[in-house]
């Protein structure tokens, strides 16, 4: 178990999800929050699924919820086959107001305001999750089935990474 | 599956691997009786290898190892894996010659070609 280095912290700060994770985590904790950030990803996307009519958003939110409902299921299963309860923690309860809210932000939105809105969101989203997995998570995890499959997960959220940068880079939003 | 004249699709639930004998070639297949299968990989978002070359009447089968599902689909949209689930694998026979390229549906960045030969050329 190592501590989490100020990276992170900081790296959540940036997007606006108030991290709290001074303390060090455990195994328990990072399956725990690491579960929660797919979570959220795909009620994020269920949500452009309900507001969104432009087919590159609607694309991209049926792969989140196919390949993060996908990373979510292995991890459940390594879960079980462990035979632990993972720990909520404060990272995951930052993780969810930081959520909450940006969802009610984007629920006010329609049309192109929010396909922009939800497609910085997830680029950004997996930007920071993406460094907090890389270079906080692998290193911190004690037990080597949970480090495989995070280090497995990577590839998949980076590839979501790119995919969310093409999508901003087609919408041509403004700012 | 053999011999037809169209390609066709046979998909494989979990835990078909030894079922089958699969044979991992080089980029080129170049000797040839009867059909073979040839196998790709499915990994860390690529397809491995990402271009082959068969005989006409030969199967590529795509194996997922990847968390997250794919799909090998032909670009001219004529046939198609559907979504392979970690661990599952879909087929494929090739009866046309000619360069067909493919992608995975649910990540586009994904890509591959199968070039598929008469079998004189071999």
């Amino acid at each position: 178990m190592k501590t989490l280095t100020l990276a992170l912290g900081l790296a959540l700060a940036a997007t606006g999800l108030a991290a709290q994770a001074d303390e060090p985590m455990n195994d328990l904790e990072i399956a725990h929050t690491a579960y929660t950030a797919g979570t959220l990803d795909i009620r994020y996307a269920h949500l452009a699924l309900a507001v969104s009519e432009n087919k590159a958003v609607r694309d991209f939110a049926q792969t989140m919820i196919r390949d993060h409902s996908a990373v979510n299921e292995a991890a459940g299963a390594l879960i079980a086959e462990l035979n632990v309860t993972p720990q909520d923690n404060p990272l995951s309860q930052a993780l969810v107001e930081g959520a909450a809210d940006k969802r009610a932000e984007l629920m006010a939105l329609t049309g192109n305001a929010f396909d922009c809105a939800y497609a910085t969101n997830e680029l950004g989203y997996h930007q920071v999750v993406n460094m907090t997995v890389a270079e906080s998570f692998i290193s911190a995890v004690t037990v080597e089935p949970l480090k495989a499959l995070l280090e497995d997960a990577l590839v998949t959220f980076r590839a979501h990474e790119q995919h969310a940068g093409h999508m901003v880079a087609g919408l041509q939003c403004a700012g | 599956m053999r011999g037809l004249t169209h390609p066709t699709r046979r998909r494989f639930g979990q835990g078909l691997g030894g079922a089958l004998t699969l044979t991992v070639l080089p980029r080129a297949a170049r000797s040839h009786e009867g059909t073979h299968e040839i196998a790709v990989r499915i990994a860390r978002f690529t397809f491995d290898p990402d271009r082959i070359e068969i005989f006409v009447g030969d199967s590529v089968t795509w194996s997922n190892a990847d968390l997250v599902p794919h799909t090998a689909t032909a670009e001219d949209g004529v046939w198609d894996t559907g979504a392979l689930d970690r661990g599952g694998a879909g087929r494929i026979t090739f009866g046309t010659v000619g360069e067909h390229r493919y992608f995975c549906a649910f990540h586009l960045h994904m890509r591959g070609a199968v070039v598929v030969r008469a079998k004189a050329d071999g």
